[in-house]
């Protein structure tokens, strides 16, 4: 449990992160002149929480095969598009406009969710790597004795 | 320590005797040691049985209440549980690493990331088991050991 909430949490802000970066180069390519006040900084942690919410629904009962979990990340990553983009553009009238801004922003989430998977890969590569030299270390260890 | 080899007659029970001071530490590493190159299971195949040295085992898996039991080449059923093989397997060499699997840590020859914080061993028959989140800080605590 404390892992898969280390774990969670991880994700979490790197998700932040990654969502700054995209409100950031959206913002910029598509509403250049918007103005926004103070309550934009919560629109990350925001849209953080929600792209958690199907990690919180989708979840494995039995351990899964890589194959597995890669379906699994696929459709915990649909569901994250279908949430964040009802969440955003959710009641507005359906616009040209609104809809190259949705399809923008369900791009920018499909990147981000796999830019969060990729960051953890690499994170957990490290470690690999760490695990394998104590291997190393341990099947020597225990050969000499 | 001075070490004896004495040659006995082949009708004879071989046997391996330590003449220490105390029982320590290393007697007792000595003794598993000892244990693990020798102890063996029995495990069947099309209706053999065999016995199967502990040292030859790659992994123990747990499936639908069955046991199998993994060799380089080979698998063996086993009427034992996963459980029992962890009583079974000397603990130096052999870890938990998912709720169905027992792997000899001197088979792995990679750790690899699978996704969400789990892990791929690759072991020397070229298979991969996965160690679940779960189970590891408990393989980085056996593998790190006294380094720490």
């Amino acid at each position: 449990m404390k892992d898969k909430l280390k774990n969670m949490l991880s994700s979490f802000f790197i998700s932040v992160t990654l969502i700054n970066i995209a409100m950031l180069v959206l913002g910029r390519l598509l509403r250049p002149d918007q103005q926004f006040g103070y309550e934009v900084f919560m629109y990350p942690l925001i849209y953080g929480l929600i792209g958690m919410i199907p990690a919180l629904i989708v979840r494995d009962g039995k351990e899964l095969t890589v194959r597995q979990t890669l379906i699994r990340e696929a459709i915990r990553m649909v569901l994250t598009v279908v949430l964040l983009v009802a969440f955003i553009f959710g009641g507005n009238p359906i616009e040209k406009d609104t809809v190259i801004t949705a399809v923008c922003v369900a791009v920018s989430v499909v990147i981000i969710y796999v830019g969060v998977v990729v960051i953890g890969w690499f994170l957990d590569k490290k470690t690999a790597d760490q695990l394998t030299e104590d291997l190393i270390r341990f099947q020597e260890k225990q050969q000499n004795l | 320590m001075e070490i004896n080899i004495r040659n006995i007659e082949p009708s004879q029970k071989e046997y391996i005797e330590i003449g220490c001071w105390r029982v320590n530490e290393r007697v007792n590493e000595i003794v598993r040691f000892i244990k693990l190159k020798d102890g063996h299971v029995e495990a069947y195949k099309d209706e053999k049985q065999y016995r199967i040295a502990l040292s030859d085992i790659l992994y123990v898996e747990s499936v639908d209440d069955k046991c199998f039991v993994y060799l380089t080449d080979d698998c063996y059923e086993s009427r034992k549980r996963l459980y029992e093989f962890e009583e079974l397997l000397p603990s130096e060499n052999y870890l938990r690493i998912s709720k169905s699997v027992v792997v000899n840590l001197m088979k792995i020859e990679q750790i690899r990331p699978a996704l969400n914080g789990r892990f791929l061993c690759r072991l020397s028959n070229g298979e991969d088991v996965i160690v679940s989140r779960k189970y590891v800080p408990e393989m980085k605590e056996k593998l790190r050991g006294d380094r720490r």
